[in-house]
């Protein structure tokens, strides 16, 4: 706990949180909107550094787990109609079923197959959803009836909750035993199997809750935006965005990643103004990131921390 | 006659798959490179060699001829901006690489299609038959140019084989996809090597996606499902195999059209899926490959 | 000063302060969101027409001496996208109307928007009954939306009374195969066409629905070749080049009718390599017919323009920022009840025929009200490079004709 408590990115990390804390006073519901977003993907995000950062798994598919809790939670309220915060569970229930029935063939691979595998369940679900088309809304995606609020300020108050909580316990995670366990796994597996640590079932364990909070924010996601798509939740371009939110922001610092995923969401939404190519800046900035900058915001501010 | 119409369809489709998967498979064996950019490259040279065909009044053999080579500039474009930066970056940890690249052709297969989607809209494109007309076949009634089709990719898959197998440059390709080191110790320059092939993926892929044009028909919004599919034969055959590619192919052209014929046509791409699940669960190097 | 001495100067000062404020209010623009899809041809259009709108009525004074300012965004066809572009609409930009989309999925997922933020919505492409059966049934809730184009039910109307006309009487047809994409327009399409095809005279033998991501058709056509029918009904929007083509390389000898949004665009011609010969289909209007007075200037004008003749989606949208800033006009006010309130008494004429909405008692709740006088659509066959239409009778300027591969049914010669 005191080890955590040193570290200079959970510093950072409040006095972010602060100024967001501030925000819905003097920013327009607009940009509330998009911040609102931008925390459910820093959840992503940061769920997903879990994985790379210490299970040292490159997870091409965080979409795969992402959109199962998505379409599960939007399926059930429109079929069943149970109260969203069940809706909200059933989805981060069945996206770690997900995450295991996927990290079970997955960790046996090593190398370029493990991210194989993530991608090919990505394809799967796509084409699942396309082919179900009449109860998941196929390409174009689905509406679900109920949303948690039509007031921004309180969707708002909402995902920043959401993010500080799942990030406090992914970050939290990260520095305690266990994280230490399975960073020392991903670094080195043989050692650490040789210091007698079961690596698999520490890196299935990861997967788990890689799973869980992507699960849980894509269902939250689909019940703020009021839609599920395969556009927003599914796509390989989707699962890019959140890699390069955690390369921008820093890879293996949790946090780090929540603050990419934020300036991604952010600069997204600014660039929509140029209309049809605001893809295609984003991509190409994202591209320059990965040429010039690939330790991130976060990693070469503690990198150089360290070093002066 | 039913069977007949499957068994010539599915052989034409087949052989289209396989041409567009065995460039992918042969890129990763010798360089280590997975191209997710692949069905962007394909569709460039579709429309390119549309528009230079009609829009340019060049005609379809020398607007298709175009077209590969507006592939070929893609491909080199693929590999000297993004690939080889990123594999030579010192900021980034080797056992990184591989990720960054993957990254890396991903977004910029997301830049090709946004970028090609600006000029030419998302509708599909098709370029002239190169034959006009039909020929029955035992009383099945099929366009002359789909036969066309099937007979240019396998002449290209030949070449191909010719290529690796008979010439001293193709078998240093073949040895750099076993070992690399190994071929640096006996004087090879890797370099060379990888812009062989990476040239030779690049007319793979434009003559793929030139053909694509002609038998059905193709635009930006197919570019996702074209490097999907290119992957999951890819995968099932075995990465690095071409053999295993082919043979994948074929498996999965004639299981969807089974499907579209007998079954439903919505249903067409679910046996290939589960097939796909059961490789990746049993047998995840692929038919062919090596683990 | 006397107390009349300073009265006079106030109440003359107030008033003109009360005039300034007025006029400040009055120079104000009515802001309009658009959303469309750039990269589809549909879309585009849908977003230059609402440009060339805004710039026709500002050219004339604007309404009630305020000029229309246009907010544009693409929502690259993803309903997701359409909502936040919708949400920015309103909390950033302060439109006071948004005119949005000819995807069906994307309206219906803005249409709960609109009634959340309490927004006058009109989609001028979309299709599906589900967009007005959700204001008829819900009035209070989804009241602001509305349906600027034929629902598919009337499309479907539409095409069997032009099929009957053009078709099953002077060829003789007496069997269709219905085949559509899977999608939210067409499933109350494919239910009216099986009711109205009967009636028109043909047979419906079969009914093929297809995944919209389908590329090779050709065991589709082999499907339908072997039942024998006399025409293919089609219900096709987000394909078009692609069966197109395939048709016409496979010589399948069946011709299509029915609706191929793709078809209704002047550049189907050239992505289709001249395969669209023959095909017929539904439209909104087509070159060089005055199905108004106003319908071939707006075509001239967007063709010199953009280069290109609009998508159907053109010009519903053209018509459909008309509706808005006449119901403004009427109203008074942008305030959105009164405004909702005043769209309803539309009874304008636009380009593509006399504008009215169907109202709280009717089915089709604010959806556009169908039938001769009011708006039918067009029923047009590529010919030899060009959109000739067929029918209604009065719009005709050309004959059925189709290509040497297709086997018309042996009793008409």
């Amino acid at each position: 706990m005191a080890r955590a408590l040193r570290s200079p990115a959970l510093w950072i990390a409040l006095v972010l949180l602060l100024l967001a804390v501030s925000l819905p006073w003097w920013v327009s519901a607009y940009i509330l909107g998009v911040l609102t977003v931008s925390y459910y993907f820093g959840v992503f995000a940061m769920a997903w550094d879990l994985l790379f950062g210490f299970a040292n798994e490159v997870n091409f598919g965080p979409t795969f787990l992402i959109g199962l809790g998505a379409y599960t939670a939007g399926i059930l309220d429109n079929t069943l109609g149970p109260p969203i915060f069940v809706c909200v569970a059933a989805g981060a229930l069945v996206a770690m079923i997900g995450g295991v029935l996927l990290a079970l063939p997955a960790l046996r691979l090593r190398g370029p197959y493990f991210g194989l595998v993530t991608l090919v369940a990505v394809l799967l679900l796509q084409n699942a959803i396309v082919i179900f088309a009449s109860v998941t809304g196929g390409e174009i995606g689905m509406n679900v009836n109920d949303i948690l609020s039509v007031n921004a300020v309180t969707n708002y108050w909402i995902a920043l909750v959401f993010i500080a909580v799942c990030g406090a316990l992914l970050f939290g995670l990260s520095r305690s035993a266990v994280g230490l366990i399975l960073q020392a796994s991903g670094q080195d597996a043989i050692e650490a199997a040789a210091l007698g640590f079961n690596v698999t079932k520490h890196k299935l364990a990861a997967f788990c809750v890689s799973a869980l909070f992507s699960g849980l924010a894509g269902a939250m996601l689909v019940f703020y935006e009021g839609t599920a798509s395969v556009g927003t939740v599914i796509d390989i371009a989707i699962a890019v965005q959140i890699i390069i939110a955690a390369v921008l922001g820093g890879r293996r610092t949790i946090l780090g990643p929540a603050i990419g995923a934020i300036i991604l969401v952010l600069a997204g939404e600014e660039l929509r103004q140029l209309g049809q190519l605001n893809t295609f800046v984003v991509s190409a900035v994202a591209l320059a990131v990965i040429l010039f900058f690939p330790d991130g915001l976060l990693g070469h501010l503690l990198r150089r921390g360290e070093r002066g | 006659m039913l069977a007949l119409q499957i068994l010539i369809d599915g052989f034409a489709i087949s052989a289209l798959y396989g041409l567009g998967a065995v460039g992918f498979t042969l890129l990763f064996g010798v360089s280590g490179v997975l191209n997710l950019a692949h069905g962007g490259i394909m569709v460039i040279a579709a429309l390119i060699g549309w528009q230079a065909a009609g829009g340019l009044g060049l005609g379809t053999w020398l607007g298709s001829a175009v077209g590969v080579l507006a592939a070929l500039v893609a491909s080199y474009a693929t590999y000297f901006v993004v690939v080889r930066p990123i594999q030579r970056s010192r900021a980034i940890p080797r056992e990184e690489t591989e990720i960054f690249v993957l990254t890396g052709t991903l977004l910029w297969g997301i830049m090709i299609q946004v970028g090609m989607a600006y000029f030419y809209s998302d509708n599909p494109v098709t370029m002239r038959p190169l034959i006009d007309g039909v020929t029955n076949i035992a009383g099945v009634r099929t366009p002359t140019n789909e036969i066309l089709i099937a007979v240019i990719s396998w002449v290209a898959i030949g070449l191909l084989w010719l290529l690796v197998n008979r010439t001293r440059a193709g078998k240093a390709l073949l040895a750099a996809s076993i070992n690399p080191r190994g071929l640096v110790l006996l004087g090879f320059e890797l370099d060379r090597i990888y812009l062989m092939v990476w040239t030779i993926y690049g007319v793979l892929a434009g003559i793929a996606g030139v053909l694509l044009a002609s038998f059905l028909g193709v635009g930006t919004s197919n570019i996702g499902n074209l490097t999907a599919s290119a992957f999951s034969i890819v995968v099932m055959g075995g990465l690095g195999s071409v053999s295993g590619s082919l043979v994948a192919a074929y498996v999965v052209g004639y299981l969807e059209t089974f499907t579209a014929y007998e079954i439903a046509p919505t249903l067409r791409p679910i046996p290939a899926l589960i097939l796909l699940v059961l490789v990746v669960y049993l047998r995840p190097q692929g038919l062919l490959g090596r683990r | 000063m006397s107390k009349q001495g300073w009265l006079r100067p106030t109440l003359f000062a107030g008033a003109a302060a009360f005039a300034f404020a007025t006029a400040a209010q009055a120079e104000e623009p009515i802001r309009i969101g658009v959303i469309g899809e750039e990269s589809a041809v549909a879309g585009a259009s849908l977003t230059r027409a609402a440009a060339m709108a805004a710039d026709d009525i500002n050219a004339h004074g604007g309404v009630a001496g305020r000029k229309i300012e246009l907010f544009t965004y693409d929502d690259h066809s993803s309903a997701a996208d359409a909502v936040r572009a919708f949400q920015r609409a309103v909390s950033q930009d302060h439109v006071v109307a948004v005119v949005a989309t000819y995807i069906s999925e994307v309206a219906l997922a803005l249409e709960p928007w609109s009634a959340r933020l309490h927004i006058p919505f009109i989609t001028t492409g979309a299709a599906s009954n589900e967009i007005s059966r959700q204001v008829h049934e819900h009035y209070d809730r989804f009241k602001y939306t509305f349906h600027g184009w034929l629902t598919s039910a009337f499309i479907a109307q539409s095409i069997c009374d032009a099929e009957h006309d053009l078709l099953v009487e002077p060829f003789r047809m007496k069997t269709a195969v219905i085949m559509s994409e899977d999608a939210a327009w067409t499933t109350p399409l494919d239910v009216r066409y099986e009711e109205c095809l009967p009636k028109a005279g043909l047979q419906v033998l079969d009914h093929i629905r297809f995944n919209p991501d389908t590329t090779d058709f050709a065991p589709i056509f082999r499907q339908i070749e072997a039942k024998k029918p006399d025409v293919i009904i089609t219900g096709i929007s987000h394909v078009g080049v692609q069966p197109t083509v395939q048709w016409r390389d496979q010589q399948v000898p069946i011709p299509m009718a029915g609706q191929s949004s793709q078809a209704t665009t002047s550049t189907f011609w050239k992505d289709t390599n001249g395969a669209a010969n023959g095909v017929i289909t539904a439209s909104a209007a087509a070159p060089g017919v005055a199905i108004t007075p106003l319908t071939i200037p707006f075509s001239e004008a967007y063709q010199k323009r953009f280069g290109d003749s609009p998508s159907y989606s053109g010009y519903t949208t053209y018509d459909a920022i008309h509706v808005l800033a006449d119901a403004v006009k009427r109203a008074g006010s942008t305030d959105a009840d009164k405004l909702v309130a005043a769209m309803e008494q539309t009874d304008m004429v636009g380009t593509v025929g006399r504008w009215q909405f169907y109202g709280r008692n009717d089915q089709f709740t604010h959806a556009i009200k169908y039938g001769p006088g009011l708006i039918t659509g067009v029923t047009l066959q590529w010919q030899d490079g060009k959109q000739v239409t067929l029918w209604p009778a009065g719009a005709a300027n050309g004959k059925v004709k189709f290509p040497s591969f297709i086997h018309l049914p042996a009793a008409s010669n």
